[in-house]
C-alpha cells in the first residue's frame, strides 16, 4: 500500500513536471516567434503547429491532475441539501457517470486510433496519433480513479476533499479548495 | 425536444454535483443516443479538436500573466495605488476595490482570478475598518467581472473563436462597457454603503500619491503593451497575451524582485493546472455543441424567434433575459460555446452587428458568474473571504442590479458601444 | 425505387453560403430530390459551423458524418499523394485543371483515397491562387523578398514562399484578417473570390494576378457509410456530385471576375505580371518540384506531366 501510494506521488510530480515543461515550452515557441518576426523577419515555422500539441497534451494531462485534485467545477446547492446517505448515492452515481464518461473516450480514441495515426502532421511531420492519443492516458487516469472513488462510496466512504467538492463544505480555514 | 433531452441530463447531472466538464460530456453521449447516431468516436474527436486551436493559446498566456502579475507584487502595488487616491473618501476601501479592479480587469482576462486577488487583499483591510464584510464581498465579485469585458478577456476569445468575430475589435468594444460596469459599481456603493459606520483613511499628501503611482507604474503600462501592440499592429491577441507573460515575468524578477527563480516552477504550475481546468471544459462543451448544430436547432431557433427578428431591441432584450436564465446554472466558456452557434444565425439575419452582440454577450455571461445557484464568482470570494456563500448572495444584490441596468442601458442605446469602438478602430 | 431508402446526409464546409460552392450544393439538393422522389434530405452546414474541414474529413473516415466538401491542401497528411496540387504554378488554366481532374488522372487520385476511408465524388473548383499585399505591387522576382506572407499549413507552400525570398508563415485562416489588420503579416494568398468574401480589401492594398497554385475542391464521402449505400444510391450521389460540379465551376468562374471587379471597386490596385517575369519566377520556385517528389511519389508527378503534356500537344 506504502509502494503504491509512492508510486502514485511520483507520478503526480512526473506529470506535474511535465505540465510545466509544455507551458514553458509554448510560451518559448510564441515569444521566439515574436522577437524573430520583428528582430529578424524571420521565423520558426513549426512554432504554430508545435505549440497547438503542446497545448493539447497540457489540457489533457491537466485534466487528470485537475480531476485528482477535485478542481473541475461543479454545482454544489442541491447536494448540500441532502443527508449523509443521499449525498452518499450522489458520490456514487456521479462517479460511475464520469467511468462511463472515460470509457466511451477511450472507446472512442481506440476506435479511431487508425485514422489518427495514418495522419500525419502538415509541417512538423509527425503522426497525430501522439496528439489525439493523448485521450487514452487522460481516458484511463480518470477512470481508475473515478473506478476507485465509487467502489468506495458503495463500500461507504468518501474522502473529506471530495464530499467538500461535491457539498461546498470547506473547513473554517477553506481548507480543500482547489483554487 | 431535442433542447428539452439536453436540458434535462444537464440539470440532472449537475444537480447530483457531476462536474460541469462531466456533466457536459454525458450530456453529448445521451444527445447522439438520442439522435441514433452514437459513436465514442464523436466525444473523442470533438475534444481534441477543440483545444488544437492555436488561436485558444492566449488563454494559458493570460492566465500565466496573471498568475506572475499576482506572485511579483503588481496586483498589491495596484492595490496601494488606488488607496492612495481615493482611500480617504467616505466609504473610500470600495471605491478602492472598483478602481483596482478596473486597473486589473486590464491586465488580467479572468474574473475568478481577479476577484480573489482582490478579496485576498481587500476583505481583511475592509473588515477591520468596519465595512459590512458580506457586502463588501458581493463588490469584490461584482468587480471581480468586469474582468472579462475590459480587454484583454478570456470570454472574448472563446466568443472570437466560436462566433468567428474578430478578436481585437471585441477587445476595443468592450472598454466603454466595462467603465460603464465600474461606473454603476461606484454608484450602488455609494449608495448602498451610507450606513456602514467606518473611519476614513488619512488622506494622503500629493508627494505620497506620486510614489504610490510611480510604483505602480510598471504594472499601468500592461495594458498599454497589450492593447496598444493590439491596435498597432505589432502583435496578434495569442502574442500579446505571451508577450504579457513575458513582461510580467521580467517585471516580477527584476524590477521589484519579488519573484525568484524557485517561485517560477509553482507558478507555471498553477497557470497550467487553471489552463486545463478551463480548456477541458470548453473541450467538453464542444461535444454538445457540434451535436446540437448537428441536430438543426440554430435553424429551428431561428424559425422561433422570427417575429422579433426584424426588431432588434426587442431580439436583443428576450436573447439577454434568455441568457440570464441560462447563466444561473451554466458558466460562462460552455454558454458561450453552446450558444454561439446557435444564436449567431439569428444575430445575423436580424443584421445585428456580431462585435456589438459579442459584448452584451459575454456581459450577461459574466452577470450569470454572479448569480446563484452556479455563480463561480460567488463561490471563489466566499472562499477566499470566508464569507457564507449565502450571505455573498446576498451581499452582491445592490451590485447585480446596477450591472443589470447597464445591460438594459446598453440595449434600448447600442450607440454607447458602436460609436466608441469605430472611434477606436 | 425499393432500392432508395429515407435518408439525411450532412454536408459541411468552411466556407459561407454565398460561395460558388452553395450553388453546387443546391444543384446537387434539386438532383437528388429528383432522382429519390424527395427521400433524401441533404443537410448543409457552412462557415466551419461543423468544425474545420480537416476535423470533418476525419470524422468522414471514422463514419460519424456522410460528407465535406473541402480543398485538397489541409488533407496531405492523410494523403501524401494530394501535395502534387500545391505544387507551384502546375496548371496554366482552368481548361487544362478541368481536363487532368476528370481525366484519368483525377480518378487515379480519388482511388488512392479510398484507402484512406474516403470517397471522392467529384472536383469541384477553388480556383487559382494570388498573392495580395499591404506593402508593394509584385511586379518582378525581386518583389517577394522580406514579404511576410500567411501560407496555409504546408510545407510545399512553406517552401515555395521560402525559395522565391518571402517569410511564409503558417496560420489558421480563422487568423488572417485580424493578423493582416494589425499588419502582425504583410499578405496572404487565396482565390479572388476568398479575397472578396473575406474583405481582405479591407486591410490589403495590392492584389497581383500571381496564379501561383490551383486549388481543386473535393466532395468527399464518408467511404464506411458510402458502403452501406446500395448500387443505386452510389450512382445517385456520383451524378449528382458531377451535376453539383458543372454549376459549380461554372459560377465560380463567373464570380471569380466578378470579385476581382469588387475588391478593385473596394480600392485595391491590380496589377498583371509580364510573360518573362513569370517565367522567371517559374524557374526561382522548379526546385520545389525536386524537393517534395519524395513525399509526393515521383510516379505520381510523372504522371501528371505526361497528362499535361498530353493535354498541351507537346
Ligand atoms: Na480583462
Ligand atoms: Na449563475
Amino acid at each position: 500500500m506504502v509502494v503504491l501510494q509512492r508510486i502514485g506521488g511520483l507520478l503526480v510530480r512526473l506529470v506535474e513536471v511535465v505540465l510545466v515543461l509544455l507551458l514553458a515550452g509554448m510560451v518559448a515557441m510564441v515569444f521566439v516567434n515574436v522577437v524573430l518576426r520583428y528582430g529578424f523577419n524571420s521565423g520558426l515555422t513549426i512554432s504554430e503547429e508545435m505549440s497547438r500539441y503542446f497545448f493539447v497534451w497540457l489540457t489533457f494531462l491537466g485534466a487528470a491532475l485537475a480531476f485528482r485534485d477535485h478542481a473541475h467545477v461543479g454545482v454544489e446547492t442541491f447536494v448540500r441539501w441532502l443527508g449523509p446517505r443521499g449525498r452518499l448515492i450522489c458520490v456514487a452515481l456521479s462517479n460511475a457517470i464520469i467511468l462511463l464518461c472515460a470509457v466511451v473516450l477511450i472507446w472512442g480514441t481506440w476506435r479511431q486510433h487508425a485514422i489518427n495515426a495514418s495522419m500525419t502532421a502538415p509541417v512538423v511531420g509527425i503522426s497525430m496519433i501522439w496528439v489525439y492519443g493523448v485521450t487514452y492516458v487522460t481516458g484511463l487516469a480518470i477512470g481508475v480513479m473515478a473506478l476507485g472513488r465509487f467502489l468506495l462510496a458503495l463500500a461507504g466512504r468518501v474522502s473529506e476533499a471530495e464530499m467538500a467538492r461535491i457539498t461546498g463544505d470547506y473547513g473554517p480555514d477553506g481548507a480543500g479548495r482547489a483554487e | 425536444m431535442i433542447l428539452g433531452v439536453f436540458l434535462a441530463t444537464l440539470f440532472a447531472g449537475l444537480a447530483i454535483g457531476l462536474p460541469v466538464a462531466f456533466a457536459l460530456i454525458f450530456c453529448g453521449i445521451v444527445l447522439m443516443s438520442w439522435m441514433g447516431i452514437f459513436n465514442p468516436q464523436i466525444v473523442s474527436q470533438q475534444m481534441v479538436s477543440g483545444a488544437n486551436t492555436f488561436t485558444l493559446l492566449a488563454i494559458p498566456f493570460f492566465l500565466l500573466a496573471g498568475e506572475l502579475m499576482n506572485a511579483g507584487g503588481l496586483s498589491r502595488r495596484i492595490v496601494d495605488f488606488a488607496v492612495a487616491c481615493v482611500g480617504h473618501l467616505r466609504g473610500g476601501l470600495g471605491y478602492v476595490a472598483v478602481i483596482a479592479a478596473v486597473v486589473m480587469a486590464s491586465l488580467s482576462g479572468s474574473a475568478a482570478a481577479d476577484s480573489a486577488a482582490l478579496a485576498a487583499i481587500l476583505i481583511p483591510m475592509m473588515k477591520s475598518a468596519g465595512y459590512h464584510v458580506p457586502r463588501s464581498a458581493g463588490l469584490m465579485a461584482a468587480g471581480g467581472v468586469i474582468a472579462p469585458v475590459i480587454p484583454p478577456s478570456i470570454a472574448f476569445i472563446i466568443f472570437g473563436v466560436a462566433a468567428n468575430v474578430s478578436i481585437t475589435a471585441l477587445f476595443l468594444g468592450g472598454i466603454v462597457p466595462g467603465l460603464l460596469m465600474a461606473l454603476a459599481l461606484i454608484a450602488a456603493w455609494a449608495v448602498v454603503s451610507g450606513r456602514d459606520a467606518v473611519a476614513p483613511l488619512p488622506r494622503q499628501s500629493a508627494r505620497e500619491r506620486g510614489k504610490a503611482a510611480l510604483r505602480a507604474a510598471w504594472a499601468l503600462v500592461m495594458p498599454v503593451i497589450i492593447l496598444g501592440g493590439i491596435r498597432f499592429g505589432v502583435f496578434t491577441p495569442t502574442e500579446a497575451a505571451v508577450v504579457a507573460a513575458v513582461y510580467a515575468l521580467f517585471v516580477g524578477m527584476f524590477v521589484y524582485r519579488e519573484l525568484r527563480l524557485r517561485d517560477l516552477y509553482g507558478v507555471f504550475l498553477n497557470a497550467a493546472k487553471m489552463t486545463a481546468v478551463v480548456l477541458f471544459l470548453v473541450s467538453a462543451a464542444l461535444v454538445t455543441s457540434w451535436l446540437i448544430t448537428r441536430a438543426n436547432i440554430p435553424a429551428e431557433l431561428t424559425r422561433f424567434l422570427s417575429p422579433v427578428i426584424d426588431r432588434p431591441r426587442l431580439l436583443m432584450l428576450v436573447i439577454v433575459l434568455l441568457l440570464l436564465l441560462v447563466g444561473m446554472v451554466l458558466d460562462l466558456a460552455p454558454t458561450i460555446l453552446i450558444l454561439s452557434p446557435v444564436l449567431m444565425p439569428v444575430i445575423g439575419a436580424a443584421g445585428i452587428d456580431p462585435v456589438y452582440f459579442g459584448i452584451i454577450f459575454v456581459m450577461t455571461c459574466c452577470i450569470g458568474l454572479l448569480t446563484p445557484p452556479v455563480g463561480v464568482v460567488l463561490n471563489v470570494v466566499s472562499g477566499v473571504a470566508r464569507v457564507p456563500l449565502g450571505q455573498v448572495v446576498f451581499g452582491v444584490f445592490p451590485f447585480l442590479i446596477a450591472q443589470v441596468c447597464v445591460l438594459l442601458l446598453l440595449i434600448a442605446i447600442p450607440e454607447l458601444v458602436t460609436v466608441p469602438l469605430d472611434a477606436l478602430r | 425505387a425499393a432500392e432508395i431508402q429515407t435518408r439525411t446526409i450532412t454536408v459541411s464546409n468552411g466556407v459561407a453560403e454565398t460561395h460558388p460552392v452553395g450553388n453546387g450544393v443546391e444543384a446537387m439538393r434539386e438532383c437528388m430530390a429528383e432522382r429519390t422522389d424527395g427521400k433524401w434530405t441533404l443537410n448543409a452546414f457552412w462557415s466551419g459551423a461543423l468544425g474545420g474541414d480537416l476535423d470533418a474529413t476525419q470524422a468522414l473516415r471514422s463514419g460519424t458524418q456522410e460528407m465535406v466538401i473541402t480543398s485538397t491542401s489541409p488533407l496531405v497528411g492523410i494523403e501524401p499523394a494530394l501535395g502534387v496540387f500545391d505544387l507551384p504554378f502546375l496548371f496554366s488554366s482552368a481548361e487544362e485543371a478541368d481536363a487532368v481532374l476528370d481525366g484519368e488522372f483525377g480518378a487515379m487520385m480519388s482511388e488512392k483515397l479510398e484507402a484512406s476511408g474516403l470517397v471522392n465524388l467529384a472536383w469541384w473548383e477553388n480556383g487559382f491562387r494570388n498573392l495580395t499585399n499591404s506593402v508593394r505591387p509584385i511586379t518582378r522576382l525581386e518583389d517577394f523578398a522580406g514579404l511576410r506572407v500567411r501560407v496555409m499549413q504546408n510545407n510545399i507552400f512553406l517552401d515555395t514562399f521560402q525559395t522565391l525570398g518571402a517569410n511564409p508563415t503558417p496560420m489558421a485562416f480563422g487568423e488572417v484578417f485580424t493578423a493582416l489588420e494589425t499588419k502582425a503579416i504583410d499578405a496572404q494568398e487565396n482565390p479572388f473570390v476568398t479575397i472578396d468574401t473575406s474583405k481582405f480589401y479591407e486591410v490589403q492594398d495590392y492584389v497581383s494576378n500571381t496564379q501561383h497554385a490551383y486549388t481543386p475542391f473535393m466532395v468527399l464521402f464518408s467511404k464506411p457509410i458510402f458502403d452501406t449505400y446500395s448500387p443505386e444510391e452510389q450512382q445517385i450521389l456520383r451524378d449528382c456530385a458531377i451535376i453539383g460540379r458543372d454549376v459549380q465551376r461554372r459560377v465560380s468562374r463567373e464570380l471569380s471576375q466578378q470579385s476581382l471587379e469588387n475588391i478593385q471597386a473596394a480600392g485595391m490596385e491590380y496589377n498583371e505580371l509580364d510573360l518573362a517575369e513569370m517565367e522567371r519566377i517559374r524557374e526561382a520556385v522548379a526546385g520545389v518540384y525536386e524537393r517534395h517528389a519524395a513525399t509526393i511519389g515521383q510516379d505520381v508527378i510523372d504522371q501528371m506531366m505526361a497528362e499535361l503534356a498530353r493535354i498541351r500537344g507537346q
